[in-house]
């Protein structure tokens, strides 16, 4: 089970939005992982598996130079975007 | 309920918008008048889209403003604004924005089940082009309410 974190700067619209379109999708694709959320302040101190957010916030993010693989989400309603985005993470895992 | 969240007079129709910094300005009137954001709020969600760019395009031609509680969000709330002229927000593959959701919340839970059906909302082609072409917030409204019944 991979642990991934969806966050954005406000952490009560966008991220929210995301984080419920997110678990429609694990659930229907019985993805092997789990959700959490929180704003951008908590990144730093996340110890999971991979980060999910807006494009626009991984730029950011990436600048950063932080560790971990970021997923960045263009469309909060389109789920055949974030299924893409989150089997080509787990392709990658299994290397 | 989305439905308690949104007020039909927080619902615009057919508005015009010089730019996206007009066109947030102008979808925030309806929950200033209605004391449910300060000016203060409104000011932080241009400031940090001018910081950190258009993170509030959330979908194809749709923006959702809005900024951390603590920047003066009193009750939470939403407004809908449908520009009669879409506008440039500068996002990479969702501009031009028509379709504008201000939203304040006062913690990161109690409007979970509302965004909940936000989403689903947003993700309806049915009331996108109901939003294009009907000339009546009552219209809107009930649409929503008859959603939320289904």
């Amino acid at each position: 089970m991979y642990k991934a974190l969806i966050a954005c700067r406000a952490g009560v619209g966008s991220s929210l939005m995301l984080k419920i379109k997110t678990e429609q999708v694990i659930k229907e694709e019985s993805f092997p992982i789990e959700i959490e959320h929180a704003s951008l302040d908590a990144v730093s101190s996340f110890s999971g598996d991979l980060l999910i957010t807006l494009t626009d916030v991984k730029a950011e993010l990436e600048s950063k130079g932080l560790a971990k693989p970021i997923i960045g989400i263009s469309s909060i309603t389109n789920k055949e975007e974030i299924k893409t985005k989150i089997q080509a993470f787990l392709d990658e895992q299994k290397g | 309920m989305l439905s308690q969240l949104i007020s039909q007079d927080a619902i615009q129709l057919d508005i015009e918008a010089v730019n996206w910094i007009d066109a947030i300005r102008k979808s925030a009137v309806p929950l200033l008048k209605s004391n449910k954001i300060t000016n203060h709020y409104v000011e932080r969600v241009i400031e940090i889209a001018k910081e950190t760019g258009p993170y509030i395009v959330v979908a194809k031609k749709i923006a959702l403003p809005h900024a951390p509680s603590d920047a003066g969000a009193l009750e939470s709330s939403m407004s809908i604004t449908v520009l009669n002229q879409a506008v440039e927000f500068g996002h990479e593959s969702n501009d031009p924005v028509k379709y504008l959701f201000f939203l304040s919340a006062t913690d990161s839970t109690s409007h979970l089940e509302a965004l909940a059906a936000l989403v689903e909302l947003l993700d309806d082609e049915v009331f996108l082009r109901l939003l294009d072409k009907s000339k009546s917030s009552e219209e809107v409204y009930r649409y929503i309410q008859n959603k939320e019944r289904s």
